[in-house]
């Protein structure tokens, strides 16, 4: 996909799709699960897939705590088909790769984004100097 | 996050148990607590899960690094009754196959 493409498809949000609910966050990342939960609830997504949900949007949650030194946002909205879960923060990601490859069970780090790409349908990332959106996608109904 | 060390007496172990939910904004509490554990030198470090309703990455290598201290000085670590989140977390992770998971107390004792 060129960078282009993927520019077009990061704006693009269905028509049918949910007001997106927001929330700004700093250090309080327990309220951002229980957002995350809810929100979850709500769209309809089952059980074992919200706990992935959770999972994927508190370690990108906990990068933006880490890297950024700004606060967060994060918008939920889902249309009949799934739930997308976008996170932007002021941070930079330098590798375009971060989280392609499994670490080690052992390694000091770099579990967060393998951990998001392993357990979300579609991830997109965008980072530049200006900051990171990171875009989680899980559909509703599993195939 | 809630974590209490228990030193059972008469038993060759030690119990701590962790409640609530363990992410990078608390991983240094759990750190301090399982440090301080490492130190006494215990044969075997339970941690019991089943109250921790969540845990990231880094509470996660927390452990991990806990359990690698705990190795170089031949004691082991295992892991009981963790709920689905953290199950989830530790298999991901792969975590699952450096320390053993047991699903009770009894059980990571051999009792």
């Amino acid at each position: 996909m060129t960078s282009e493409a993927k520019e077009a498809t990061i704006g693009k949000r269905s028509p049918s799709a949910s007001a997106a609910m927001s929330l700004t966050f700093t250090t309080d990342l327990a309220a951002v699960r229980e957002f995350v939960r809810r929100c979850a609830q709500e769209a309809g997504l089952a059980e074992a897939r919200a706990i992935d949900l959770v999972l994927a949007v508190s370690e990108v949650a906990a990068n933006t705590l880490r890297h950024a030194k700004s606060a967060g946002t994060l918008e939920i909205w889902h249309d009949a088909n799934e739930i997308v879960c976008q996170i932007r923060d002021r941070g930079f990601i330098t590798d375009p790769l971060a989280g392609q490859r499994q670490p080690d069970a052992d390694a000091s780090g770099g579990h967060g984004l393998w951990i998001v790409n392993q357990v979300c349908d579609l991830v997109e990332m965008r980072s530049d100097e200006s900051g990171t959106t990171i875009k989680l996608h899980m559909a509703l109904h599993s195939s | 996050m809630t974590v209490t060390a228990r030193e059972s007496a008469g038993e060759p172990y030690t119990l701590v148990v962790v409640a609530g939910e363990a992410d990078i904004t608390n991983r240094d509490d759990l750190r301090g607590v399982l440090d301080a554990e490492v130190t006494q030198r215990p044969t075997t470090l339970i941690l019991e899960l089943s109250r921790l309703r969540f845990m990231d990455s880094s509470a996660l290598h927390v452990i991990l690094q806990a359990n690698r201290a705990l190795d170089r000085q031949g004691g082991v670590m295992a892991l009981v009754a963790p709920q689905e989140a953290v199950a989830k977390m530790l298999k991901l992770t792969t975590a699952d196959r450096l320390i053993p998971v047991f699903p009770s107390v009894a059980e990571a004792t051999g009792g």
